[in-house]
């Protein structure tokens, strides 16, 4: 794909670039970095883009990849540190739309990194388990297990939210 | 008849086949307790969107769109990348008129036009060629496009190979000459392809940051000779340090 194609796919990609790079990463800027890391690394790699293949996916994948290259740095830099941010986020008892938001992201946050992959690409950015698990680089039953289980740590952790 | 927790996410998630899907719903009319796993495997989709969708409609920070744009800080990519994108060998009468016109100014009054009061012309002209020369080879040898400063009076636009191999550079010089070109590294010296007016009409590259445009004609040169993608921060400088050799 030519360089001036994937700008222009990726100005209206940019939002959803940042949903995905927000389930990933701990905070807004770390997440937009991310964005950024992956914007790069795609431009300098249009080439290998065929032209009408779905752009989409393909930076999914580069995200992805920019996301685990940062874990593996920062791994290093923080495996003495504190946990995870997570938990910061806590539910507002009182309920309502707002406390409910909070209390999934944290729920996401608590997943395994794999899983929380599978949940973002699957179920939030609405990829077929085909095109999911091409991204992650596992068989589609991997990625099926995968997603059974977050659900079912998900629907542990946040239980109904009607209140059952 | 049960199912396998990957069985029903899969039915929820729209991935089962037809076969096995008549199977699970089947199921689930004469099991409401499967019915209602089901539902909540949909809830906590639609809950999991609405949780982490609110972004899709905030502004996207500039820096972002100024990566996409290929104008991020570290300006690896300057701003004539997009050219590589444009089909080649279709080019407008205009582009044409002012390729012919720069190749005019090169061969025939470049050495009138650059010869500075000073001496210090940026090209010399040897053999029939045109050499930088001065300041304008000090920087092409010498200067990073990712660490020089903005004041630099040469800025180094892309650095590339040429389909023959040699490293080719553009530039932009910040002075009263005005002057913009592309020199390629032959036989130890800076050969200069193209030379023309930064002033000499729009470039045709809607994307340039405002200052640092290249004229059409030297946009096209670059197009017409690189090979392959532009370097990277990291290659052009390892191409310095071997002082440009192929």
């Amino acid at each position: 794909m030519s360089v001036d194609g994937l700008r222009t796919e990726l100005v209206e990609l940019l939002p959803r670039l940042r949903r995905f790079a927000r389930m990933l990463a701990r905070n807004v800027h770390d997440a937009d970095d991310l964005v950024q890391t992956a914007i790069e690394r795609a431009l300098a790699h249009a080439g290998q883009l065929r032209t009408g293949a779905p752009v989409a996916g393909w930076m999914f994948g580069i995200l992805r990849n920019a996301w685990i290259d940062e874990q593996r740095v920062r791994g290093r830099r923080t495996a003495l540190l504190a946990p995870a941010e997570s938990g910061e986020n806590v539910a507002d008892p009182s309920g309502g739309e707002q406390s409910d938001s909070l209390a999934v992201q944290d729920a996401v946050a608590r997943l395994p990194e794999e899983q929380r992959l599978a949940v973002a690409l699957v179920l939030v950015e609405g990829l077929s388990y085909k095109e999911a698990a091409h991204i992650m680089v596992v068989p589609i039953g991997t990625l099926t297990s995968r997603l059974a289980r977050a659900r079912e740590a998900l629907q542990a952790m946040l239980g109904d939210p009607n209140g059952a | 008849m049960t199912f396998s927790d990957e069985t029903l996410n899969a039915y929820a998630d729209g991935e089962l086949n037809a076969a096995t899907r008549a199977a699970v719903e089947a199921a689930m009319a004469s099991d409401p307790q499967l019915a209602q796993r089901i539902a909540e495997y949909r809830a906590l989709r639609a809950r999991l969107q609405q949780a982490f969708s609110p972004v899709l409609a905030e502004p996207v920070p500039e820096r972002l769109l100024a990566s996409v744009r290929g104008a991020s800080a570290r300006q690896r990519l300057s701003n004539v990348i997009e050219l590589q994108g444009r089909p080649r060998g279709r080019w407008s009468w205009p582009q044409w008129g002012a390729m012919a016109a720069s190749l005019v100014i090169g061969a025939l009054l470049g050495p009138l036009l650059l010869r500075s009061p000073t001496g210090n012309a940026p090209v010399d002209t040897r053999g029939g060629q045109m050499l930088a020369h001065g300041m304008l080879e000090r920087a092409l040898s010498a200067q990073l496009a990712s660490t020089q400063p903005a004041a630099a009076a040469v800025q180094v636009g892309v650095s590339f190979r040429a389909r023959s191999g040699a490293y080719c550079r553009t530039f932009v010089m910040h002075d009263e000459s005005q002057l913009a070109g592309l020199a390629c590294r032959e036989r130890s010296a800076w050969r200069v392809e193209t030379l023309a007016r930064t002033d000499s009409g729009p470039t045709g590259v809607g994307l340039s940051p405002a200052g640092s445009a290249l004229p059409a004609a030297v946009a096209g040169t670059l197009d017409e000779l690189i090979a392959g993608e532009p370097l990277d921060a990291a290659a052009e400088a390892a191409a310095r340090a071997r002082g440009w050799d192929r």
